[in-house]
């Protein structure tokens, strides 16, 4: 294999000259800038010939650092600096980050496979092969669907109905998947990381195995993830996850979407999109627990309105499979029949199983997540875990956060702590939503005094095209210090528009800040810079809530 | 009613002999500037009379409309057509997505230009309504200047009457302008473009400026052959360089023929259509010839010779900080002061007046790191200082951060375009002093990129940002490589 034959595992011991091995063994008293000039010019030399790294100082320094830092431990030689079991997002950036520091770095990673199981994975990881990318390729084929609508409104007609070939679809997505981990293969390798395809298990807190191969690491990062985890209900056999509901041979005529999170509402979208007839059960009143009350209201009405029937309050019991093959779903209120699928999108579990997790004394959370404190750092010294196996929050660009901080954690002397707030988040719903900082509900219980602006507005899209679609946005402003706590969108482009208000958030930016900001016209954000009046005020002493609302025009004039 | 003249901020003052005046504010021109000035205004107290021409899409000396160039022949309009437009190439990258089209897709010019005219009509009608609602009193006319505190108002039927005014605000605006070349009665300008009666097959726009990369995209978005023509070696003179190459660049994927360095020469009728001549011996016939060579300030029959106006050489209205004129009562907002021709900034120096005049709070407009957008296919949008600029005005090295890639749509739609997006920071600072794309959504994106330039947000604070996604704007906050560092003091490019 190409990534493997870069370097063969044991690279390591057997490069060890004898001034190396005496560098490595000793723990300097001095500082790191002025030995590495010593280092550069004792090891350079013999460093260079075994291994292609183009900084071979840099890699000894930092070994040798990364044993300085660590107090009374015996110095002992490990075949690399850092472990990394699971090539996703969080594992990949680690890796990338450590190896820059100067780190020996490998990392292992399950065979390519769109579905994912105990024995297959593939480097990239949910979010390249089975979350982010693929999700959002279908959210595009999906979408269109929704713009032959719109066109029709701006002088656009089709001779024939437009229809969608799913199989055009699905093999062009698995095209670019297959680049995409080939890309991520080759970040890997250009990093100087050694690629290891396997199975990796815990064995002691210094060695992994690998199909039989044991490694020695000073320090062994898990980055696992999570996998989708359906109920065990009679007939959960015939349910499908959203792995498989992102690569089936054949386009759902009627599904029934099990879940109201945010993998649920998107697989709706894309399915509604191409066609499909969608069936939403959800134990709530609402979809979306955690998003913002308006926020969830909005997009329940919004997805209604195009077409997704939503069963609420229902909680699924069973699923029976009919003598003509299609899927009844039975719930605490009735039983729908006629599905050709029906999917679990129920939640996801830490894939901490047949790991060797408990036998070192790894600690691990209730639902199966490894416990880790500021640092990632877990309850084992060497042990640390990044993404969602850490079940923090799941998202790819806070495994990277996640994983870039604990490169500097190790590496590059910088002890740093991933920093949580305001992080924004989407979800590709249609239409999608955006959102940075707090809910109301979270606001007014961390703050109590806040003011709150709204608008919901027809955007000049729809007037044109005569579909229903509406933009819903809300500000979320501390009363006490002006600071805007928390911004929430629903509309098209919401994921777009919000990262940019996301490095304003972050700022802790004061809402005379927004206003201050002239508006790009015309654009769906200017809105969020022209809220001139509140909605509502929310006071702990009521007297003082006034509700106020203000004309909102096209042009915002 | 409450008379306010707080132009010094003191309140509810008597002050003894006070002349009476029909109208504390009198606004001549009903465009986005003179309606917020209007209505803010009244919302302080004071009583608003406003006058505006009559509603036609397209303007004359004696046509206008209460929504002005925006609503009626700007913003509006040419944003309803470039979603118009957009649908054509959504088409094709719909196709490897597995959507089977027909190769039957028509589209009917004139369902959307029948459509366009109703959302104006209905905006019209909305700006109509939020002056009544604001207690201002909408004339219907054309005003002029008499004095420095009386407006004539000639009416549609003939009549004259006069009204005076404790202060007087113009905001009326600007007009396309067209090139004296022979043969130029032939061609259109933006207004008559966004009006068309056909669709054209081919046409020729004239001019580098963004009403012509806009028209370029729209009517070739719509299946037209475009030919566009423009002196300099990039469009969008005053964009940051390298946006100005990847434009272009982008325009030309899309099919529009560029002609930089070149401009027309003549235009003449034939059977066939209009042919035009350039200055490097081409020629081109068209079926249109669009003029988007710039827009002049709508000060020509105001009569404010009479008053002692002082107008600048393109005939704006000259003003101070606060948007007053030379003499004191009368003061002028928007594109007649030819300051920064948009929409927000009109909106901006509108309000920025009636706090001014009317809210006891002298405010000058802040003309710092206001975004904009072109709205070509693909869009551009800008904030804060282009690379050029920054290099001009840095005291120390610049670093130069941009991102070039492919979005992630047309990796499955085969589109060969790039998207790129840049950051200009103080090397010395941290300070982040100019932000660009050009892409998708570029718009909608840099709108909050707006607010942490504006507050002075560092390259760090972009860093510490978490990303969205899968998005493109998530760039903006990975950038994590210097592109370039440029020492200070470069010399300047001529492009």
């Amino acid at each position: 294999m190409a990534a493997t034959s870069l370097s063969s595992p044991r690279l390591g011991s057997s490069l060890s000259s004898p001034a190396f091995q005496t560098l490595r063994n000793y723990k300097f008293p001095i500082t790191f800038l002025s030995f590495s000039h010593y280092t550069k010019h004792l090891t350079s030399r013999n460093f260079s010939h075994s291994t292609s790294s183009p900084h071979p100082c840099r890699r000894l320094t930092t070994a040798i650092r990364a044993e300085s830092t660590n107090g009374s431990e015996p110095p002992r030689h490990y075949d690399y600096d850092l472990f990394t079991i699971g090539a996703g997002s969080g594992g990949v950036r680690a890796s990338r980050f450590a190896s820059n520091f100067g780190a020996k770095v490998a990392v292992c990673e399950l065979p390519f496979s769109t579905i994912s199981s105990d024995s297959t994975g593939g480097v990239g990881g949910t979010c390249v092969l089975r979350g982010c990318v693929p999700k959002k390729l279908l959210v595009y084929a999906s979408k269109f669907s929704h713009e032959f609508e719109e066109s029709g409104g701006f002088g656009w007609t089709y001779e024939a109905e437009p229809k969608h070939d799913w199989s055009t679809l699905i093999a062009n997505k698995n095209a670019e998947l297959q680049r995409l981990t080939g890309i991520y293969k080759n970040i890997l390798k250009n990093a100087d990381v050694t690629l290891i395809e396997g199975r990796g298990k815990i064995v002691d807190p210094h060695t992994v195995d690998v199909n039989g191969k044991l490694y020695s690491a000073k320090n062994i990062l898990i980055s696992v993830g999570g996998r989708p985890f359906i109920p065990d209900i009679p007939g959960s056999e015939y349910a499908i996850d959203s792995d498989a509901a992102l690569d089936l041979p054949s386009k759902p005529k009627k599904i029934a979407i099990v879940g109201g999170g945010y993998i649920a509402v998107e697989f709706a979208g894309i399915f509604n999109g191409l066609k499909s007839d969608v069936h939403v059960f959800i134990r709530q009143k609402k979809v979306l627990r955690g998003f913002d009350e308006e926020v969830r209201d909005f997009v329940g009405e919004q997805m209604s309105l195009r077409g997704i029937e939503f069963h609420t309050e229902e909680m699924p019991q069973a699923i029976i499979k009919s003598s003509d093959g299609s899927l009844s779903l039975k719930t605490n209120k009735g039983t729908v029949d006629g599905f050709s699928h029906v999917m679990f999108a129920t939640g996801r579990k830490p894939n901490t199983k047949n790991l060797g997790l408990e036998a070192v004394g790894v600690k691990l959370s209730n639902n199966g997540a490894i416990e880790v404190d500021e640092y990632s750092q877990s309850s084992v010294p060497s042990i640390w875990a990044v993404g969602d196996v850490t079940d923090r929050i799941n998202l790819t660009p806070v495994a990277l956060m996640e994983g870039g901080a604990l490169a500097k954690t190790l590496f590059a002397n910088e002890p740093t702590k991933p920093d949580y707030s305001a992080v924004p988040a989407a979800v590709f719903s249609q239409p999608p939503i955006g959102q940075v900082g707090l809910t109301e509900e979270q606001a007014i219980k961390e703050f109590g005094d806040i003011d709150v602006y709204t608008s919901n507005f027809r955007p000049l899209k729809a007037t044109l095209s005569g579909l229903p679609d509406r933009v819903f946005m809300k500000l979320i402003v501390c009363a006490k210090t002006n600071k805007v706590l928390g911004l929430h969108m629903c509309g098209d482009d919401s994921p777009e528009i919000v990262q940019g208000f996301a490095v304003a958030v972050k700022a802790g930016l004061t809402k005379a800040d927004f206003d201050a900001t002239v508006g790009i016209h015309p654009t769906a954000a200017e809105e969020l810079v022209t809220m001139r009046s509140p909605t509502r005020k929310v006071r702990s002493t009521p007297s003082e809530g006034k509700a106020d609302s203000d004309i909102k025009t096209a042009a915002g004039v | 009613m409450a008379r306010k003249m707080l132009i010094d901020g003191e309140l509810d003052k008597p002050i003894e002999e006070e002349t009476h005046y029909d109208f504390d504010l009198f606004v001549i021109g009903a465009g986005s500037g003179g309606v917020r000035a209007s209505r803010f205004s009244a919302q302080y107290g004071a009583k608003v009379g406003i006058c505006e021409l009559p509603f036609h899409p397209i303007s004359s000396e004696v046509i206008g409309g209460v929504g002005g160039t925006c609503v009626i022949r700007g913003c509006v309009p040419k944003k309803i057509l470039v979603y118009g437009a957009s649908f054509g190439p959504e088409l094709e990258d719909a196709r490897n997505y597995g959507w089977e089209l027909n190769e039957k897709i028509d589209f009917n010019w004139k369902k959307l230009l029948h459509k366009k005219t109703e959302e104006i009509v209905r905006l019209n009608g909305i700006y109509k309504r939020l002056l009544s609602n604001a207690g201002v009193k909408l004339f219907e006319g054309e005003g002029r200047v008499v004095g420095p505190n009386e407006v004539e108002l000639i009416q549609l039927d003939g009549t004259k009457i006069s009204y005076s005014a404790k202060h007087i605000l113009i905001a009326t605006g600007s007009r396309a302008q067209r090139p004296a070349i022979p043969g130029q009665e032939l061609a259109i300008t933006s207004d008559e473009a966004l009006s068309l009666e056909e669709l054209p097959k081919r046409a020729v726009i004239l001019g580098g400026g963004y009403i012509a990369v806009e028209f370029a995209s729209i009517w070739r978005g719509m299946g037209a052959t475009v030919d566009l023509f423009y002196r300099k070696e990039l469009p969008l003179r005053g964009f940051d360089d390298e946006m100005r190459a990847v434009v272009a660049r982008n325009l030309e994927g899309r099919g529009i023929n560029l002609h930089p360095g070149t401009t027309l020469t003549e235009l003449v009728k034939t059977e066939d259509g209009i042919k035009v001549r350039t200055d490097h011996g081409e020629e081109i016939v068209a079926d249109v010839v669009l003029f988007a060579t710039g827009r002049a300030p709508n000060t020509k029959r105001l009569n404010l010779e009479s008053v002692g106006v002082e107008l600048d050489r393109t005939g704006a209205l000259k003003v101070d900080d606060y948007s007053r004129t030379n003499i004191p009562s009368i003061w002028a907002i928007g594109d007649a002061t030819n300051r920064m021709n948009l929409t927000p900034v009109a909106l901006m120096e509108g309000t920025c007046f009636a706090k001014t005049v009317f809210g006891g709070q002298p405010t000058a407009p802040d003309y710092g790191h206001i975004p904009c957008a072109v709205f070509c296919i693909p869009s551009l949008s800008v904030v804060g200082l282009s690379e050029e600029q920054a290099l001009e005005n840095a005291n120390g090295d610049v670093l130069v951060f941009t991102s070039t890639f492919n979005p992630m749509k047309n990796t499955v739609s085969g589109r060969q375009e790039k998207s790129i997006m840049k950051l200009v920071v103080d090397a010395e600072t941290d300070k982040v002093l100019g932000a660009s794309m050009c892409g998708p959504d570029a718009p909608e994106i840099m709108q909050g990129i707006a607010i942490a330039l504006k507050c002075g947000a560092t390259k760090a604070q972009f860093d510490s940002t978490v990303g969205i996604h899968p998005s493109a704007a998530e760039e903006f906050v990975t950038m994590r490589s210097v592109t370039r560092r440029i020492p200070a003091r470069k010399p300047k490019t001529s492009l």
